[in-house]
């Protein structure tokens, strides 16, 4: 039902030499974390894993990844947040 | 350092003017509509053209924090939240795509008009109508008034900041800190990544909350508190806002 561009996801990965990347996905593309795990471990060479909870938007992006060496975070379901200075 | 990508996941179905939406539309003799989508629901070019075509103009403007013309995110609940003010210019506004919370925001936005114009929501999807009007957020603008009220009473402040990249405020949350203390109160910053407003009961001598985090924090989530919590937009001049809302019951 959405486009889940897994080619594009692939060609992400492989063009940047990614070895783990960590997916975020909003609560309604939950339910296809399993495809895209799935995609990019048959059809790359990296690891993929999966962020458990919440994901509110583009401006909700977990920190701390480079302890668990994480290269590449993509994240479905948003385009980019442009942060303003103030509100 | 981990590098970041963004995959729009958009709808991959078609979206057109369904006779049930047209029939709606021309029911209710609208002739302009300012048009909002999420992302998933934003390749509407037909759809515009369909419109069009039954005289009904389009007006399209872009919020400030996304990069597309239309999209709309669920922080975008101010009165400047877009760059140009499509929906006071429209007859009616129209959200493409499912669920409450983008709606909302764009009832939010509203609240310091005349009259706040209800939403007309259409499911590609589910091909559904569904009108959203002030009613659902009367709660809010409420208890919004009664926590404004009890800010400028209060004299010891709690700030929270969220280390969410797109959401962190800290450097304003100092500077508010700042602010208050001049004015002869306390204030105490208090951060974490997800604001969990049920944890504010342990901080009792806290006597009202500035969220400087998503807005929708301030807006949706404070009916299910006790506590005083007003956004940031509005901690520096509280009196204003009161006033701006005052003629809201």
């Amino acid at each position: 039902m959405y486009s889940l561009e897994l080619e594009k996801v692939i060609s992400e990965i492989k063009a940047r030499n990614s070895k783990q990347v960590l997916i975020q996905l909003p609560d309604g593309l939950k339910p296809e974390a399993n495809k895209v795990i799935d995609a990019i471990e048959s059809q790359t060479d990296a690891k993929a894993f999966l962020w458990l909870t919440d994901c509110f938007g583009a401006c909700d992006i977990p920190l701390g990844l480079d302890i668990l060496k994480i290269d590449l975070m993509i994240q479905f379901g948003h385009n980019r947040y442009w942060k303003t200075q103030e509100w | 350092m981990t590098q970041i990508i963004f995959i729009d996941a958009k709808w991959e179905g078609i979206i057109t003017l369904e006779d049930k939406l047209k029939n709606y539309l021309q029911k209710n003799k609208i002739n302009s509509l300012a048009l909002f989508a999420s992302v998933q629901f934003s390749d509407v070019e037909n759809f515009i053209k369909e419109l069009n075509k039954i005289n009904i103009k389009v007006n399209i403007t872009k919020a400030k924090r996304t990069g597309k013309p239309m999209q709309i995110l669920g922080c975008d609940a101010y009165h400047d939240s877009f760059e140009t003010p499509i929906l006071e210019e429209s007859d009616a506004v129209l959200y493409l795509g499912d669920g409450y919370f983008h709606p909302k925001a764009l009832l939010l936005s509203q609240v310091k008009n005349n009259k706040i114009k209800p939403v007309i929501m259409w499911n590609p999807i589910s091909k559904t109508i569904e009108v959203l009007n002030e009613k659902i957020i009367i709660d809010q603008i409420k208890k919004y008034k009664r926590n404004l009220r009890m800010y400028v009473n209060a004299k010891t402040i709690g700030i929270l900041v969220t280390i969410k990249p797109g959401q962190n405020y800290f450097v304003t949350a100092k500077k508010l800190k700042e602010f208050l203390e001049k004015q002869g109160k306390k204030a105490y910053i208090f951060v974490d990544n997800n604001l969990d407003l049920r944890h504010l009961e342990n901080y009792p001598f806290i006597d009202a909350w500035v969220n400087t985090a998503c807005p929708r924090i301030g807006t949706d989530d404070i009916v299910n508190i006790r506590q005083p919590l007003i956004n940031i937009k509005e901690a520096g001049n509280p009196i204003k806002a009161l006033e701006e809302l005052e003629f809201r019951n």
